[in-house]
């Protein structure tokens, strides 16, 4: 069986500060292409439909399981990740973008540093012991529990619900959703719970909590299906009263 | 620690939030059930309405400091707000993201009727008494016409709607609703009080042209 050729529109930047442009592609069909795999084969011979030899596409991937979260993009205008998105259930032309709201570096490869800057910001991390042996197991932890924080360790930090954030951007200040989920995740652990309060101020500041406008984009595009926003409310719980704690004591 | 408390940032955007339940959000709920009682006619209106408010102890101060300043910051820090906003209703066309938008939208709507409205009646007043003293009268002779009704009827719905749409919100912000099922279950709480709220406004204004 002959496949008809995939028809690819590709929003490219040569480099960060550069102007956009749109370039067309049409590549030999093949039933089994996702994203990640058709820009492979693009990668092999780069020729427009006009015939013009351009630039191989940039864009970052890795593990083509979902799981590592590079390879977000725009396709047909939705934030996913590339590696995930098969071809034979996408509307012709395919249209890819970067993911938008974060810096281009070139083409489809963006700048998400952000992202990392927000979980340090917010110390998505657990002091699990010190530098010695403490002789203690991990704490348990029930099995209901466990099971609501499983659903925000699958975070990825592909950004995607970054992208669709309309808090979030080169305008703002604002974490966006990954980090602050991070942080509700981290404020459950049994040892992660020592520095809850720390966590807590840290979205109490610039850039917080209180930044985000419940727009709830976010929960729509996540695609691990993290209940982000039920972190959000989770979240204003907790800040609620960690503020009256702030204001009346005890600390 | 007191992080939150030196670093005003998290503090200004929740009493932005407070205030507009209270004594904002309270007043509008109370304006309108005020002025609902327009249908028992003017002299009733005139008496036991408005002269009643008037002779009210302490009414310059509480008009200053229980609606006028924290409606001022409501409004001021509603602006900062939706500066923020960066929507693409196109691309994402989900409920809630319109809300987001509409809530912002309807916010400047209500400043630009809430200048025109307390001009033409409290502001309006200072130069004619016979404004307050017949606000019946003042109010048929405007929304008689009826550019003037559509308008108060547009300021009327997009008050409602912020008041409503901002109640389902606040209720994520405070950490009062965090499942889905909790924020939806609220939301349509929400919904409820926002037609009930329209219907005694829009009755209230009727009772004017009665």
């Amino acid at each position: 069986m002959i496949e008809q050729p995939i028809r690819l529109h590709i929003r490219r930047q040569d480099r960060p500060d550069s102007a956009s442009y749109w370039q067309e592609f049409a590549i030999p069909g093949h039933p089994d292409h996702n994203i990640v795999s058709l820009l492979m084969a693009l990668r092999e011979n780069p020729v427009t439909i006009s015939g013009q030899r351009v630039d191989p596409v940039i864009w970052e991937h890795n593990c083509m399981e979902e799981v590592c979260g590079a390879c977000a993009m725009l396709i047909n205008g939705v934030p996913r990740p590339s590696c995930s998105a098969l071809v034979a259930e996408l509307e012709q032309p395919i249209r890819l973008e970067p993911l938008p709201r974060f810096p281009i570096v070139r083409d489809l490869l963006v700048d998400r540093s952000r992202i990392d800057q927000g979980l340090k910001q917010v110390k998505a991390w657990i002091k699990i012991d010190g530098v010695w042996d403490i002789h203690e197991g991990a704490p348990r932890i029930g099995p209901g529990e466990w099971a609501a924080n499983y659903l925000y360790s699958r975070c990825m930090s592909c950004g995607c619900c970054m992208a669709a954030c309309p808090q979030f951007g080169p305008h703002s200040a604002f974490l966006g959703p990954a980090p602050l989920a991070q942080a509700r995740l981290m404020n459950a652990h049994p040892t992660g719970r020592y520095d809850k309060t720390q966590r807590l101020h840290a979205i109490m500041a610039e850039g917080g909590l209180s930044d985000c406008g419940n727009a709830q984009n976010c929960v729509r595009v996540c695609p691990k299906e993290i209940p982000l926003t039920t972190a959000i409310g989770e979240l204003g719980r907790q800040t609620t009263v960690q503020m009256l704690k702030d204001i009346f004591g005890p600390r | 620690m007191s992080a939150s408390i030196d670093n005003p940032h998290f503090l200004l955007r929740r009493l932005h939030s407070l205030l507009g339940l209270l004594p904002v959000g309270a007043f509008l709920i109370f304006h309108l059930w005020e002025n609902s009682q327009s249908r028992f006619g003017a002299e009733h209106y005139n008496e036991h309405v408005v002269a009643a408010l008037k002779g009210m102890n302490y009414l310059p101060l509480m008009e200053i400091f229980v609606i006028a300043l924290p409606l001022l910051f409501h409004a001021g820090y509603g602006l900062v707000i939706t500066a923020q906003m960066r929507a693409e209703l196109a691309r994402y066309s989900y409920t809630r993201n319109r809300l987001y938008w509409m809530q912002r939208v309807s916010g400047i709507g209500i400043l630009l009727f809430l200048l025109l409205h307390v001009g033409m009646t409290r502001i309006a007043g200072f130069w004619d008494p016979s404004v307050g003293d017949d606000l019946f009268a003042h109010m048929q002779a405007m929304l008689i016409q009826p550019w003037m009704l559509g308008l108060y009827l547009v300021g009327l719905l997009l008050s409602v709607f912020h008041l409503a749409n901002g109640l389902a919100s606040m209720a994520i912000v405070w950490g009062l609703t965090t499942s889905v099922r909790g924020q939806t279950l609220f939301g349509w709480v929400c919904v409820l009080i926002g037609v009930l709220l329209a219907a005694m406004g829009i009755h209230g204004l009727m009772g004017f042209l009665s």
